[in-house]
C-alpha cells in the first residue's frame, strides 16, 4: 500500500514537470514568433508582421510589446482602428508607456471624429493620473512593498526605545497605512477594468448610434472608425455606449471591438 | 428691273453679232488612268442660259464648273466679225477602272436647246500599261510655247515615278525611337515637289529631322530591280510613340510636277546647225502634275516589360551612359557648389527624365538647369542632357551626398539597366556669412522638426503572459503578505522571548543574588547548628561563589579568585572589600579541606560572609 502510494506520488511529479516543461516549450516558441515579426516589421514586411504578431496573440498570451508592436504594424498597414485598438490594449496593461501613450496620439490624428473630451473635476481627473501610473500587476507589488515598510514602521514604533524613532515609527506608519490602502484600491480598479472589457474602438468604416437597441430607432448620430466608446450596458447583439463627450447611444455589437 | 434692263444691253450686241449656229462642243481625255485628275471641257460658241451638266457617275467631281466667257472682235476690210465663247469645264477623278458613258450637255441659247455629244472615256489601271498612253486632254497650265497640242500628250507612270515610307523598325518598344524616311524615286526629271498632306502620327511624339540643305534636295542614285532611279529624301522624321498598341502610319501624299520630253517635235528632227538645240526653241518638254502617295504601313508598339523594372525608371529607352558631377568637395558654408547630372546616349533623349538627386537637409538647392544637346543622324537622336543643380550648404560639417541611379531600358537587349553614379563626401567649413546654425554662433534655433512617425516597435524579451493573469488577489500575492506579517510577528516573539531570556540570565541573576545567598546562608546555619561541618562549608562556599558570580555576571565555569577580584575591580568595588570578600573566599575554602572541630570558627566564617555579603549587596 505505502509502495503504491510512493509510486503515484512520483508520477505525478513527473507529469507536473512534463507540463511545465511544455509550457515553457510553448512560451519560447511564442518568443521565436515575436522575434521573427520583429525582423519582418524592421525589413517592412508589415503583412507578415501582423500575421506573427496575430499568431501570438491568438495563444493568449500577451504583453504590452506585443500589442505595441502589432499596433505599429497595422499603423504601417495604414489601418488605423486595428492599431488604435492594440495600442489602447497595451495601455490597458502599462497605462504609463511613453511609447504607446505617443503612437496612440499619433495615431488618433488620422481617425475622422474628434469629440472634446468632457472636462473632468480636479479629483476625478488626478485620481486616474495616478491610478494609471502602474498596472494592476505593479499596484499589486506595490501594496506588498508598501505592506512590508508599514510593519517596519511599526517594528520601530513598538520596538524603539528612543521617543523620537517611535514617533517617526507612527508617523511613518500612518503613511504607509494610507498608501497600503490607495494601492489596493487602485489595483483592485484597474484589475476590474482590465478585466471587463468596458471599452471598444469602433471598426466599421461608418456607423449610426440609435437611440435604442433597435435598428428601426432614431438615428441619432454617425461615428466613424477609430474612435473610442466606453461601453455601459449589453444587450443581445448590441452595446449602450458612451464617447468621450458624454453622448449616449446603442451599437451593434459587430461594428466594434471590445477591450 | 434696272439690272434686267442693263443686262439686256449688255448681252444686245451679242444678239447682234451671233452668225454662226450655236454650238456646244465637248473636249475632254479619252483614255485617263485610275487617280489622274483631269478636265472636261464644255464650250459654246454663243452665250446662253441654264447649262446643265451630265451626271459624271463613276468620277469624282474635284472642280468645278468654272466658266469663263472670251470674246473677239475682228474687223477685216471693214467687214466686222466678232465671236464669243463661253466654256464650262469640270475637273473629275477617275476612281474606278474601265469604260464611262458621259452624257451630253445642254444649253439654252436664243430660246433653243443646244446639245453636245455624249463620249465615252476610258479608265485606265493605274500601272504601267498606261505608260505612253496618249489623250485628248489638253493641259491648260502646259500651254505656253507648248506645240504638240492635243495629240500624244505624255504621262508618267507609277514605276517611273513614286514616293516610299521607310521606317527603321516596325516592332518598338514604348519610348523607342524609330527614324521614318519618305523617299521619291523618280526616272523622270521633277521639277517642284510641295507635299500636300502628312500624317498626323497621333499617339507618337515626332521632330522632324529633315536636312534642309538649302532647299536642293540632295540626290543619289540607286536601284530598284535592276533599274536605276534618282532618289531624294524628301522628309525624315523621328517619331517615338507614346502609347501602346497597334498604329496605322497615313500616307503622305505629295503633289510634283514631272517634265516629259514629248515624243514628238523638232527635236527629232535632224538639225545640222544645232541651233534649235538651244532649249528655248526645244522647248518640247510637258509638265505633268502628278499626286504621290505613300503606302501606309503599321507599327506595333509594345509596352515596356513589368518584371526587373527598377524604381528609378523613368521613362528613358535607348542606350545611355550617366554620371554625376561635383565641382568642388571642400567649401566654406556659404559658398555654392555645383552638382551635375549628365546624360549620354542614344534614344528618347529629349523626352526622359533627369533623376533627382537627395542632398542633405538644410541645404539650400536652387531649381536645377536643365540644357540638352542633341545630335540627329539616320540612326535618330543622340546627344547629352545637363541638369545643373546650385546648392549652397549653409551648415558647416561633413556630408554625404549620395549616390543618384539612372535606369533605363535598353530595346536592343530588351532588358533595363541602372547606372549608379559616384558619392561625394563634401567637407564645409562655417562661412562668415552664416546666421545661427553654427556650433559658434551664440543664437540658437528650434529644433527643424522633419515628419512625424511613430515610434519604433520594442524589441527584446516580450514578457509574455497568459491573459487576464493578474497577480493582485491571486494566492501568491495574499502569501506574500501573510509571510510579510507572519515574519513581522514572527520577529516581535523572537525578540519577546530573547529579551526574556537575557532577563533570565542576568538582570534575574543579579536581581535575585542577594536572595539565593540568603537561602544559602539560612541552610549553612542549620547545618552550623547541627554542627555538620562538611555541609556547613559546602553550603557557605556555594553561597559566596554563587552570589558573587551572580552579582558580577560571571559564568560558573570561569569562577576563581583572580577572576572575581579583577571583576570586582573592574567594578569599582572598594580594595579593602574586595579583600575581604576574597579572604572570606579563602579561608571557608580552607576550612573545607582542612576541617579543625573549632565551632568558633564556623561561626566566624558565617559572621563574616553575611557581613562580606551585606557590603558587597551595598556597593554592587
Amino acid at each position: 500500500m505505502k509502495e503504491r502510494k510512493t509510486t503515484m506520488k512520483r508520477y505525478t511529479l513527473l507529469i507536473c514537470m512534463l507540463l511545465l516543461l511544455g509550457s515553457s516549450f510553448a512560451q519560447q516558441e511564442y518568443d521565436a514568433w515575436f522575434t521573427q515579426a520583429n525582423e519582418a516589421y524592421s525589413a517592412g514586411n508589415y503583412d507578415t508582421a501582423v500575421i506573427l504578431y496575430e499568431k501570438v496573440v491568438a495563444a493568449d498570451v500577451e504583453s504590452v510589446s506585443l500589442y505595441y508592436n502589432l499596433g505599429n504594424a497595422y499603423f504601417k498597414k495604414q489601418e488605423v482602428p486595428m492599431s488604435i485598438y492594440y495600442y489602447e490594449k497595451a495601455l490597458k496593461l502599462d497605462p504609463s508607456n511613453e511609447d504607446v501613450k505617443h503612437n496612440l496620439a499619433f495615431a488618433n490624428q488620422f481617425i475622422k471624429d474628434k469629440s472634446d473630451p468632457l472636462p473632468q473635476s480636479f479629483i476625478v481627473r488626478g485620481w486616474r493620473n495616478v491610478r494609471s501610473m502602474f498596472s494592476p500587476d505593479q499596484w499589486a507589488w506595490c501594496s506588498v512593498v508598501v505592506f512590508a515598510l508599514l510593519l517596519a514602521a511599526l517594528f520601530l514604533f513598538l520596538r524603539s526605545r528612543r521617543i523620537g524613532l517611535r514617533k517617526l515609527g507612527f508617523f511613518l506608519g500612518i503613511a504607509f497605512l494610507v498608501v497600503f490602502v490607495f494601492s489596493i484600491i487602485f489595483a483592485v480598479q484597474q484589475k476590474q477594468s482590465a478585466m471587463t472589457q468596458d471599452q471598444a474602438i469602433i471598426m466599421s468604416p461608418e456607423v449610426t448610434v440609435v437611440s435604442s437597441p433597435d435598428k428601426n430607432s432614431v438615428a441619432l448620430f454617425l461615428l466613424h472608425e477609430g474612435t473610442k466608446v466606453t461601453v455601459l450596458e449589453s444587450s443581445e447583439g448590441w452595446r449602450k455606449i458612451k464617447i468621450a463627450n458624454g453622448s449616449v447611444g446603442w451599437l451593434p455589437e459587430s461594428s466594434m471591438r471590445a477591450f | 428691273m434696272k439690272r434686267l434692263f442693263i443686262l439686256f444691253l449688255m448681252l444686245c450686241p451679242l444678239w447682234l453679232s451671233a452668225q454662226d449656229d450655236p454650238k456646244l462642243t465637248v473636249s475632254a481625255k479619252q483614255q485617263v488612268v485610275v487617280g489622274e485628275r483631269f478636265q472636261v471641257k464644255f464650250t459654246a460658241n454663243a452665250e446662253g442660259k441654264n447649262f446643265t451638266a451630265p451626271s459624271f457617275t463613276n468620277f469624282t467631281v474635284v472642280g468645278g464648273p468654272f466658266t469663263s466667257t472670251s470674246s473677239s472682235v475682228q474687223m477685216i476690210n471693214g467687214t466686222v466679225t466678232s465671236s464669243t465663247s463661253v466654256s464650262y469645264s469640270y475637273t473629275l477623278q477617275a476612281y474606278q477602272e474601265g469604260t464611262f458613258h458621259i452624257g451630253s450637255a445642254s444649253l439654252i441659247v436664243n430660246g433653243s436647246k443646244i446639245t453636245s455629244e455624249p463620249f465615252d472615256i476610258k479608265v485606265l489601271p493605274d500601272n504601267g500599261a498606261s505608260a505612253g498612253a496618249s489623250g485628248g486632254y489638253t493641259n491648260g497650265n502646259a500651254g505656253q510655247g507648248q506645240q504638240s497640242n492635243n495629240t500624244n500628250d505624255p504621262q508618267v507612270s507609277g514605276q517611273d515615278l513614286f514616293i516610299r515610307a521607310i521606317p527603321s523598325k516596325k516592332t518598338v518598344y514604348l519610348g523607342e525611337q524609330l527614324v521614318l524616311t519618305y523617299k521619291i524615286y523618280t526616272k523622270v526629271p521633277v521639277s517642284s515637289i510641295s507635299i500636300e498632306k502628312t500624317p498626323s502620327y497621333a499617339g507618337f511624339w515626332t521632330k522632324d529631322i529633315t536636312d534642309n540643305n538649302g532647299g536642293v534636295l540632295r540626290q543619289s542614285t540607286e536601284y530598284i530591280n535592276g533599274e536605276e532611279y534618282t532618289s531624294a529624301e524628301i522628309q525624315k522624321i523621328i517619331i517615338v510613340p507614346q502609347r501602346t498598341g497597334h498604329f496605322t502610319i497615313d500616307p503622305m501624299t505629295l503633289e510634283c510636277v514631272a517634265q516629259i520630253r514629248s515624243s514628238s517635235g523638232r527635236q527629232q528632227v535632224f538639225d545640222p546647225f544645232g541651233f534649235f538645240d538651244d532649249p528655248f526653241f526645244n522647248s518640247n518638254i510637258t509638265n505633268v502634275k502628278k499626286e504621290l502617295k505613300s503606302s501606309s504601313f503599321g507599327i506595333e508598339v509594345n509596352a515596356l516589360p513589368e518584371s526587373g523594372k527598377p524604381a528609378s525608371f523613368a521613362g528613358a529607352v535607348g542606350n545611355y551612359d550617366f554620371k554625376t558631377d561635383i565641382d568642388k568637395t571642400e567649401l566654406s558654408s556659404d559658398e555654392a557648389f555645383t552638382y551635375t547630372l549628365t546624360v549620354t546616349g542614344t534614344g528618347n533623349i529629349e523626352l526622359l527624365q533627369m533623376p533627382e538627386p537627395v542632398f542633405p537637409t538644410g541645404f539650400e538647392v536652387y531649381d536645377p538647369k536643365i540644357t540638352t544637346s542633341i545630335n540627329t543622324s539616320a540612326s535618330g537622336m543622340s546627344g547629352t542632357k545637363k541638369a545643373e543643380y546650385l546648392v549652397i550648404p549653409r551648415r558647416a560639417g561633413k556630408f554625404d551626398i549620395s549616390a543618384v541611379e539612372f535606369s533605363y531600358f535598353d530595346p536592343s537587349a530588351a532588358a533595363y539597366r541602372t547606372i549608379t553614379s559616384d558619392s561625394y563626401e563634401i567637407q564645409v567649413e562655417q562661412g562668415s556669412n552664416s546666421g545661427g546654425d553654427g556650433a559658434y554662433s551664440s543664437g540658437q534655433n528650434d529644433i527643424q522638426y522633419l515628419d512625424k512617425d511613430i515610434r519604433h516597435i520594442m524589441g527584446g524579451d516580450p514578457k509574455l503572459t497568459s491573459k487576464n493573469s493578474f497577480f493582485f488577489g491571486t494566492v501568491p500575492y495574499i502569501v506574500a503578505l501573510l509571510v510579510l506579517l507572519a515574519l513581522f510577528f514572527i520577529l516581535l516573539l523572537v525578540l519577546k522571548k530573547h529579551e526574556q531570556l537575557s532577563k533570565d540570565t542576568v538582570a534575574n541573576r543579579n536581581r535575585k543574588a542577594d536572595k539565593v545567598a540568603h537561602g544559602r546562608l539560612k541552610r549553612a546555619y542549620q547545618h552550623l547548628k547541627a554542627k555538620d561541618q562538611d555541609r556547613f562549608y559546602e553550603e557557605m562556599s556555594q553561597a559566596l561563589w554563587g552570589y558573587i558570580a551572580d552579582k558580577l555576571g560571571i559564568e560558573r565555569s570561569k569562577l576563581s579568585m583572580d577572576t572575581v577580584s579583577e571583576a570586582m575591580q573592574s567594578k569599582n568595588v572598594p580594595d579593602e572589600l574586595t579583600q575581604q570578600f576574597v579572604d572570606t573566599l579563602n579561608s571557608c575554602e580552607f576550612a573545607r579541606f582542612a576541617p579543625g572541630d573549632a565551632e568558633e570558627k564556623m561561626d566566624d566564617l558565617y559572621r563574616r560572609g553575611i557581613e562580606v555579603i551585606s557590603k558587597a549587596e551595598k556597593v554592587l
